[in-house]
């Protein structure tokens, strides 16, 4: 196929560095100006294998010198839509790569090319064969695609130009895919990293839920699994809905069993009280129950002070991790409270009890507006007294809830001091604390606590009448 | 085949300034050299006499300060190359990639795995790979640098400095890491304790390649802040690396 390029193609040239000394020019790149885009167009506004220069050519490029370049494709065909503009795109840094001499890195408005002086002593003196090969390349890659045209500039003034409509459409672009979420798709991502240190860990990554350690989302994990099915990211058959509201998934249920080696064998992706998301030890941020108010704190890495609970992010976090399912701490990722689905099954934001102040700033643009000045920081509660005053003076909906709980109470003996929440496990679970339901017609109770620390102020067991 | 080099050893001991003088011999040649500066505390930059403002540990934090305003769908491996290869210093026979700050409390898990996949890519590019790295072999154990074929720990004359070539030795199991050949090189070397020390490795079983000789020019340039590049080509550290290397085949 390379007789009528002046270069060779093929995937073993991708990562082919073309260094300072060997370069014959450089373009685009951040030291100047580039990008590249493709759109979608319908079959009768484009000429098939048509490319169009705007500015110099190559050939007219000194050696040793940096120049910018846009790369535009208009591609069509029956089953080309906008939603395959970005993966469409996305392969012409294959492609570019697949050129001997040719170096592509970046996307979008960052992109960064050089072209060797070897390229252009084998005879390279034009984009056009540089943009034939990678229409080529596109249509025989993606047959979906029926017709394409090339635009490439490299006059600033037209690439400063084209790039203003450009970023509107990237912008226009990443709204539709911050609007994805778990209904929207069939496969979600596990990660294994953590696994070395955390071995029953669980982690699942779904459009609505990023990692634990707040750096893989969706999309991260799409790509990798794509890469390298085998890798630490790989794909989840998300299966049939269980529970919709808490996020449990057949298929997320069969992987948790297999990866935490039958531990746990049901994981609810937006619960806090309900078979929780296991936490590794990575996670950004944790959030632990206070039963006294009946609300869930969060404390991030960062803050170096205790929580009202008097309890730090490391004492917590100690607790917590190690790839446990435990009733009471979340580790979470610190873009989770962007979800719309944050906590969902708990009460979502109006269960927010108590955040540090700068972690509250970070992600206050997520948090609705009817809540926002009802939780409090550092700042406005320090312990348990301090936080129950704030709660109530500021109408915290959570304290609505609290006088149902007790009117509850009264109607039924009084159990314990403090208010129950909802949810079906036991409300305050330390590590690894079980307290199974006895059997039907059995006598007795078995208790198993392991590595447990529990203190308590007051605590009523009653016989049944 | 890419020949990967790692040198270490104690501080002090001017591990440094022979990796300097080694990247210095191979760049006359023809082949393309990675210089890799692993070393949080030295400075192989500036005895190598080339700016480095970035590091890579800069593109790091970049990463994970950045990633949540960063498109949701971008590929943020190619993203991490992208800045990676800006911050690669190109000099004309050698490209020079520094490291800098260590790890913060964050967790590193996923950017590690990008940087390790990046690395096996970069590596490829270049004939020699040189990395000055600290005797703790950080790098190592995060696994961002797989294989080294020799790793050459620097010793001074003291009985410590190869007590520390015995412990690294140790080491090198630990972090799980294929190693094919670990030598010895002695640097600072005087005619007092020459046969002393030739003598000591063999008691400690170590493969002594060779003995750098005290060179007050290299003193000279230190005190100054000038380059090691400035040495001059007859000098007798310069002569001796230059041995090394025909030892080592490069």
């Amino acid at each position: 196929m390379a007789d009528e390029f002046p270069f060779e193609i093929s995937p073993m040239f991708e990562g082919e560095r073309v260094r300072k000394g060997d370069m014959y020019v450089e373009l685009a790149g951040p030291k100047s100006r580039g990008f590249e885009l493709v759109r979608a167009v319908e079959m009768d506004e484009i000429e098939d294998g048509k490319f169009t220069l705007i500015g110099p050519d190559l050939s007219e490029m000194e050696e040793g010198t940096r120049h910018p370049l846009a790369m535009i494709y208009r591609i069509a065909g029956e089953l080309v839509e906008p939603d395959l503009e970005a993966i469409v795109e996305r392969r012409n840094h294959d492609f570019q790569n697949y050129i001997q001499g040719i170096m592509h890195l970046n996307q979008r408005y960052d992109i960064w090319l050089r072209v060797s002086k070897g390229a252009i002593q084998k005879g390279l003196n034009s984009f056009e064969s540089i943009a034939r090969a990678a229409m080529m390349l596109f249509k025989n890659e993606l047959p979906f695609i029926e017709k394409v045209e090339a635009t490439y500039i490299t006059d600033m003034d037209e690439i400063e130009k084209e790039l203003v409509g450009a970023m509107e459409i990237y912008s226009a672009r990443d709204e539709r895919t911050r609007d994805l979420h778990d209904e929207d798709v069939d496969t979600f991502y596990g990660c294994s990293l953590c696994q070395s240190f955390a071995p029953t860990n669980v982690c699942v990554i779904t459009p609505d839920r990023i990692s634990l350690c707040g750096a893989i989302n969706w999309f991260d994990g799409r790509a990798a699994a794509k890469v390298d099915p085998e890798g630490p990211q790989f794909a989840i058959n998300k299966g049939k809905v269980i529970d919709e509201i808490g996020g449990e998934y057949y298929g997320v249920n069969d992987i948790a069993n297999s990866l935490s080696s039958g531990e746990y064998d049901r994981i609810k992706l937006h619960s806090f009280f309900e078979y929780p998301h296991t936490s590794c030890g990575c996670f950004e941020v944790v959030g632990f129950y206070v039963p006294e108010v009946d609300g869930i704190g969060w404390v991030d890495r960062d803050f170096a002070g205790t929580a009202p609970n008097g309890l730090s992010f490391s004492t917590m976090a100690g607790q917590t991790g190690g790839g446990k399912q435990i009733v009471g701490f979340l580790g979470i990722g610190i873009n989770y409270f962007r979800s719309p689905k944050f906590i969902q099954a708990d009460g979502g934001w109006n269960r927010v009890v108590w955040m540090p102040k700068k972690l509250k700033d970070k992600v206050s643009g997520d948090i609705p507006k009817d809540i926002i000045d009802k939780i409090p920081t550092e700042e406005d509660a320090s312990d348990l007294e301090s936080l129950k005053k704030f709660l109530i003076e500021k109408k915290h909906p959570i304290v609505e809830k609290w006088a149902e709980e007790e009117e509850a109470e009264k109607e039924e003996e009084p159990v314990s001091h403090a208010p129950v929440p909802m949810g079906g496990q036991s409300p305050f679970q330390m590590p690894a604390f079980q307290m199974p339901v006895p059997a039907a017609g059995g006598s007795g109770v078995k208790l198993i606590f392991r590595n447990a620390k529990i203190s308590i102020d007051r605590m009523i067991v009653k016989k049944r009448d | 085949m890419t020949r990967v080099i790692a040198i270490t050893g104690k501080g002090g001991t001017g591990k440094t300034a022979v990796a300097a003088l080694l990247i210095r011999y191979l760049a006359r040649g023809d082949k393309v050299v990675l210089a890799i500066d692993a070393d949080p505390d030295t400075n192989l930059p500036e005895t190598l006499g080339c700016d480095s403002e970035k590091t890579l540990g800069d593109v790091r934090e970049f990463m994970l300060t950045d990633r949540d305003n960063l498109p949701p769908d971008i590929n943020k491996e190619s993203i991490f190359e992208s800045r990676i290869f800006e911050v690669l210093v190109e000099m004309p026979h050698y490209d020079l990639l520094v490291m800098g700050r260590s790890e913060g409390a964050s967790c590193y898990c996923y950017i590690n795995n990008l940087l390790r996949s990046v690395m096996e890519r970069l590596v490829r590019n270049y004939d020699t790979i040189i990395i000055d790295t600290a005797a703790g072999l950080e790098h190592f154990s995060r696994k961002t640098i797989r294989k080294v074929d020799d790793l050459i720990v620097v010793t001074d004359g003291s009985r410590r400095g190869l007590r520390t070539a015995e412990r690294i030795h140790d080491l090198v199991d630990e972090v799980e890491i294929e190693i094919g050949n670990i030598y010895v090189v002695a640097n600072k070397v005087t005619v007092d304790n020459k046969e002393k020390l030739i003598e000591l490795a063999k008691e400690l079983n170590l493969q002594l390649i060779g003995m750098v000789p005290l060179d007050e020019k290299i003193a000279e340039l230190d005190l100054k802040g000038e380059p090691l590049v400035n040495l001059p080509e007859d000098s007798p550290a310069m002569v001796e690396v230059g041995k090394i290397a025909k030892k080592l085949e490069l």
